[in-house]
């Protein structure tokens, strides 16, 4: 798989090869790999294994009140897969993730470029405070851009309507569009710095030789652009790309605190979909089988990226 | 004069970021030091007429103002709970990661790095898949609604993570060093401890601050895990006050805008390490 720049970079260099062992060591390792590995294993191994279980089961309140759950087969993948409003939220997700991406995508580069620009002294200032967003509670953060959107208080209907854009307040709230437009405005919004960092840091990391040879053969700011920092930001842009879909397919908070799933159900994205089903109508059985078919289908999108792109990033 | 034309769009567009940075949290803290009454009344003007610490106060001292709904006195007692559970995760995954991460880098062992590819792939599991069966076992355990239950949970889900970023500070430590100390009869923990450790000490502080982020803004685990009054975390307060309508916007935004500023100040002060811990990692927080 490449030059396994999926991890880390210094991943690569991770296991330097140390044949010569001290005396008593054998056991050392397993011993302190044992007490993460069990950690792990027990909240996200067997967790994986046992909401496979339950998405067999019935398990509602009876259950879990010590109460037996019956299992019903296939019944609860029968249910979700035939409920119109799994699909609906499936949509959504789709094109939240592929919206929210696409402008990660356009905006995180666009943002690390003007960052890394030689000579620009606002430049530094925007260095210390890119992180910002990206360190606020995304619950606090759906707080913050539901009030800024507020069709009579907030701030964003005050400003464009001054600045001339609308003539009268937006209902943001009550159009189904609308309303997925601020859910992408504020996720995005919180997600990009982690973008320009790790564009940033690419940029940073092209060897200056490699402009100036480019410059020595005659080529302009835009030639150099194309020919050599587009190439070298590839791989990041993969990285990104797989990250960014993977974790978008998992948006919540902003979801909760924007639109609690509306208006109508034009919000509900997969997330919100099996949180419902298991703790408001406590039907966990029909929400870990839809919580499965989530990972099945980001496992797959996953894989499939990194065999689609990854072919092409090795250059 | 190219240069400076570059220089003057350069500014311009770094200008044009700042205040997309800068002007939704200026919105926010402006929405939360006016009352709701000034705020409905001045609906048109950005800045408020009466600047007002009513919210932020009856928040941080937890008493009851008039026109200030009771959930606020739950503030205190959030931000506590936030702090203990966000420290308790960061030392339990520090210590955890430390040695795992440790043994994967420089020991190897047989499937060590089966083990770290398997690690790299938990990554990409939802937390929603997990957070049902969660509930379920600690409910068996009778750890549901106890933030040692919680911070057991979240030390687990962000394991991983923590243990990709420290095995890269621990490869970059030159093998020489250690193996200097072994030499001269230091054991294998004694050149972990004495050697190693301090070395890593940036790629530890890193770790520590991305985890106690993650921790710190966690909603789901403590919203599932935790559902009494006196054990919610700041997240889940502040989705308790959205879901409760009628609660006041300026009042919403006070508890968020206290719930982000130590976020804030982490993220200027120590945001070498931040930057560093999530390059190493390359998979940070959602």
């Amino acid at each position: 798989m490449g030059d396994g720049r999926l991890v880390a970079p210094q991943a690569a260099a991770a296991y330097p090869r140390r044949e010569r062992r001290v005396r008593g060591e054998r056991f050392l390792a397993p011993a302190l790999v044992s007490p993460a590995v069990l950690l792990i294993g027990l909240t996200i191994a067997y967790a994986l294994v046992y909401a496979f279980y339950i998405s067999f089961h019935e398990v509602g309140l009876r259950a879990l009140r010590g109460g037996s759950a019956p299992f019903v087969g296939l019944q609860n993948y029968r249910a979700v897969l035939s409920d119109s409003l799994f699909w609906s939220s499936f949509r959504h997700t789709l094109v939240f993730a592929g919206a929210s991406v696409a402008l990660e995508l356009i905006l995180g580069p666009a943002i690390a470029l003007a960052m890394n620009q030689a000579g620009v002294s606002l430049a530094v200032v925007t260095q210390g405070v890119i992180l910002l967003p990206w360190a606020i509670p995304p619950v606090v953060n759906g707080v913050m851009w539901s009030f800024l959107f507020n069709s009579k208080y907030g701030y964003v209907n005050a400003i464009l309507l001054r600045l001339g854009l609308i003539g009268e307040y937006v209902q943001w709230g009550s159009d189904p569009n609308l309303a997925m437009l601020v859910v992408i405005v504020a996720y995005v919004w919180r997600t990009t710095p982690f973008a320009v960092l790790l564009v940033h840091a690419a940029l940073r990391g092209i060897p200056p030789e490699l402009f100036d040879a480019a410059e020595v053969d005659g080529a302009g700011a835009w030639q150099r652009f194309r020919s050599v920092t587009i190439p070298l930001l590839v791989p990041t842009l993969v990285v990104l790309l797989v990250l960014r879909t993977v974790f978008a397919f998992m948006v919540f908070d902003e979801i909760l605190a924007i639109t609690d799933g509306g208006p109508g159900d034009s919000t509900w994205v997969a997330t919100w979909y099996i949180y419902s089903f298991a703790f408001r109508y406590l039907k966990l059985g029909v929400g870990s089988a839809g919580a499965y078919l989530l990972s099945l289908a980001l496992g797959l999108l996953a894989f499939l990226y990194v065999r689609l792109l990854y072919r092409r990033v090795e250059y | 004069m190219r240069g400076r034309r570059a220089v003057l769009w350069g500014t311009l567009a770094n200008g044009l970021i700042l205040i997309g940075i800068l002007a939704p949290l200026i919105g926010l803290a402006l929405g939360s030091i006016q009352t709701e009454r000034d705020l409905f009344a001045n609906v048109p003007h950005i800045w408020p007429k009466h600047v007002t610490a009513e919210n932020l106060s009856a928040l941080v001292l937890g008493v009851e103002v008039p026109g200030v709904p009771p959930h606020a006195r739950s503030f205190p007692r959030a931000f506590a709970n936030s702090a203990v559970v966000a420290i308790g995760v960061v030392l339990l995954t520090l210590l955890l990661a430390t040695l795992a991460a440790y043994a994967i880098a420089r020991l190897r062992f047989r499937g060590s790095e089966t083990l770290a590819y398997w690690l790299l792939a938990t990554r990409m599991v939802p937390l929603i898949v997990l957070i049902v069966p969660l509930y379920i076992m600690l409910g068996r355990l009778s750890l549901l609604n106890s933030l040692g239950g919680l911070i057991v949970a979240e030390a687990g889900l962000f394991l991983p993570y923590a243990i990709w970023i420290l095995m890269g500070h621990f490869a970059a430590i030159p093998v020489e060093i250690e193996e200097a100390a072994l030499i001269d009869g230091c054991t294998r923990l004694g050149a972990l401890w004495r050697i190693v450790l301090p070395l890593a000490a940036p790629g530890l502080a890193a770790c520590g601050v991305i985890v106690f982020l993650l921790s710190w803004n966690e909603l789901l685990v403590p919203l599932i895990l935790v559902s009494t009054q006196t054990g919610m975390t700041l997240p889940v307060l502040v989705s308790s006050f959205v879901t409760v309508r009628y609660l006041s916007y300026t009042l919403l935004n006070a508890t968020g805008l206290l719930a982000l500023l130590p976020t804030l100040v982490l993220a200027l002060l120590v945001q070498r390490y931040i930057v560093r811990g999530l390059i190493a990692g390359a998979l940070a927080g959602r």
